[in-house]
């Protein structure tokens, strides 16, 4: 009985994978034979009036002079959509359970994230890519701003965070939008630093074991940068984990998925941030 | 087959509410259901659900019943189930009196089945901070706890009084307190360490976590231990979970494996190279005291390593087995208590 389980269950499972396979297949071969015009097609289908692809985006840019209006009211578009949702998280973190992340993409959604008035955005992968290539994503930040937003360089200047960047820390107090870059580093790693910081100091017996608390604790994973703990993190990738994601700091975090962060669209973005915003939050009540 | 899979049962309220409205069916569900009851306590599904209809209970009471039984026949052999956040201790006075007795009777009716338990293997695990709760109650899940200890078939991990914050920083504080009774050094505090200081310690981490009820959070559940795990958020409301829904899950987690135990992998190296750099400031704080100034040559440096790494480990043993004494302690100085003071009752 329990064979015949057991292959009925293998079977199920094959047909998933096979479906699974197809339907990647099926798709890589429609967007590889029409290109950037199986994109735009799709596009036009799905969302008649709302904004352009990457592709219609390149297009779009060229001509500079005609490009300053438009990018002026797509940001108050952008703009408007953050104030008409019901709450707007503080932090939102970006996650890429993908293999080779694109920085594109990736400094698209920041800056969206931006836009429509996020004040800190967090970007981790779990190979650590981001952080080891923290400057090619800063410029990368930097040149989708002025795609997306204009020239306007002095509103959203951006501020982008790593480990030992601690020259920045001004930029909290000036109300910027933070960009933080962090990897598993950042996660149980600096739950254990802040661990033996703590035993050190027993150790030296400047402190006792009993008093060490959960808020002591937050304190010193908050780094003294005082940045508040995401409220959602919108996680690309088919596999549905964190991945070592700060775990400290997701207790109340929303995961929202997004099936890949490769030619993500706007709305993409946005759906998370409504879905973020009519959840209910009982904090144990 | 995942190995371990962890529950939030979400939705008992809500389905209480939504069963409201048709209260005589509902008491029909209730009556019917009662009579499959039998041996399991069930975890926080019948304890959110007290605050709704008074008949609900009985239904996820039945239903993680059930759950657990699928665990079995899918020879899952490890479940662990969010009974009591520390922060429920918060709502009303009432209420948390309520779910307290709800929580004494399971326990007691558990302890009454005990010969059930025995014969299928089931080894119950509270995990939290008992100190929280009044003492009758820590007593009673003392005795639960001691008397289900030597199974080894099937474990069930009842989280009560717990966050995992606090679980993590608990874990700091038994370290904390290894330094001060000099059993293991600063330096030695590592993540394995942490692991093993946690609640949890004698559960290998999740494969599968699973929320009902849409929501898509953790809420301070097994932070630390579902770091890589495949987390699978069903909408379905925890009182009509179904064989199915779980089979559903299980399937994503199959999907998931390959890529999971990848970055699992990854992470595990990572983990190792990070003790080697622990282990190699040992050895140049070591050589700095012995060298006199003189730069030590390979092989010193070598033998220097292996001598730091095994007091390491050595250190890390005792102290380890310290710990589990005076946990080990902390459940039969209440049974102790409990059977004394039954004593001196009667």
């Amino acid at each position: 009985m329990a064979l015949l389980y057991g292959l009925l269950w293998r079977l199920l499972l094959a047909l998933l994978r096979v479906k699974r396979a197809l339907m990647s297949w099926l798709r890589g071969r429609l967007r590889n034979r029409g290109g950037s015009l199986w994109e735009r097609m799709a596009a036009a289908l799905l969302l008649p009036a709302a904004l352009p692809t990457d592709s219609q985006k390149k297009l779009e840019r060229s001509p500079v002079s005609g490009s300053r209006a438009d990018t002026g009211s797509r940001r108050a578009q952008w703009l408007a959509d953050g104030k008409a949702l019901e709450k707007l998280p503080v932090h939102v973190g970006l996650m890429v359970a993908e293999e080779e992340p694109s920085f594109t993409d990736i400094a698209n959604l920041v800056v969206w994230c931006m836009a429509v008035g996020v004040s800190y955005v967090s970007v981790y992968d779990h190979h650590g890519i981001f952080q080891k290539n923290n400057s090619h994503l800063q410029e990368e930040i930097m040149r989708q701003q002025q795609n997306l937003l204009g020239l306007d360089g002095s509103k959203y200047n951006v501020e982008v965070l790593s480990n030992g960047g601690d020259e920045h820390q001004h930029c909290v107090v000036s109300c910027r939008p933070t960009v933080k870059v962090l990897s598993p580093e950042d996660g149980k790693h600096s739950i254990v630093q802040a661990a033996r910081k703590l035993c050190h100091a027993v150790e030296n017996k400047e402190r006792s074991s009993r008093d060490i608390n959960v808020s002591m604790l937050d304190v010193m994973l908050r780094e003294s940068k005082n940045i508040p703990d995401p409220e959602l993190v919108v996680k690309f990738g088919p596999v549905n984990s964190t991945l070592g994601f700060l775990p400290w700091h997701i207790r109340l975090t929303e995961f929202v998925s997004v099936p890949s962060h490769r030619n993500v669209l706007y709305e993409d973005l946005y759906g998370a941030l409504q879905r973020y915003g009519v959840c209910q939050q009982r904090l144990g009540q | 087959m995942p190995k371990h899979v962890a529950f939030i049962m979400d939705g008992n309220r809500r389905f209480a509410r939504k069963k409201n409205m048709e209260r005589q069916e509902g008491h029909m569900q209730g009556f019917n259901k009662l009579a499959e009851v039998r041996f399991f306590f069930n975890s926080c599904g019948e304890m959110h659900a007290i605050t709704g209809h008074i008949f609900t209970p009985l239904n996820p009471f039945c239903l993680s019943h059930q759950t657990l039984r699928w665990c079995k026949q899918l020879s899952i052999p490890e479940v662990t189930v969010y009974a009591f956040s520390i922060e429920n201790f918060k709502r009303t006075k009432e209420e948390v009196d309520g779910l307290l007795d709800l929580a004494r009777q399971k326990f007691e009716r558990l302890l009454e089945e005990r010969e059930n338990l025995e014969k299928h293997g089931v080894c119950i695990r509270v995990l939290g901070d008992l100190n929280m709760l009044p003492l009758d109650l820590q007593q009673l899940i003392a005795k639960a706890v001691l008397t289900t200890k030597t199974n080894n078939k099937c474990f069930l991990n009842v989280c009560f009084a717990y966050t995992s914050r606090y679980e993590i920083t608990n874990a700091v504080r038994e370290m904390a307190w290894g330094v001060e009774q000099g059993l293991i050094k600063a330096s030695d505090v590592s993540e394995a360490l942490l692991s093993e200081c946690l609640y949890s310690n004698n559960s290998p981490n999740p494969d599968l976590l699973i929320r009902t009820s849409g929501e898509v959070r953790l809420s301070d559940f097994l932070l630390w231990q579902t770091s890589h795990s495949c987390l699978v958020f069903q909408s379905v409301l925890w009182p009509e979970y179904t064989f199915w829904n779980l089979c559903e899950a299980i399937l994503q987690y199959q999907l998931n494996h390959k890529s999971i135990q990848k970055a699992r992998e990854l992470h595990r190296e990572e983990q190792a190279l990070q003790q080697l750099e622990a282990d190699r400031a040992c050895v140049a704080d070591l050589l700095q005291h012995q060298g006199n100034g003189k730069p030590a040559d390979a092989k010193r440096r070598q033998e220097a390593l292996h001598l730091c790494t095994a007091s390491r480990e050595a250190r890390v043993q005792d102290f380890l087995q310290a710990l589990k004494q005076k946990r080990n302690h902390f459940f039969s100085d209440l049974y102790g208590e409990a059977v004394s003071a039954y004593e001196s009752q009667s």
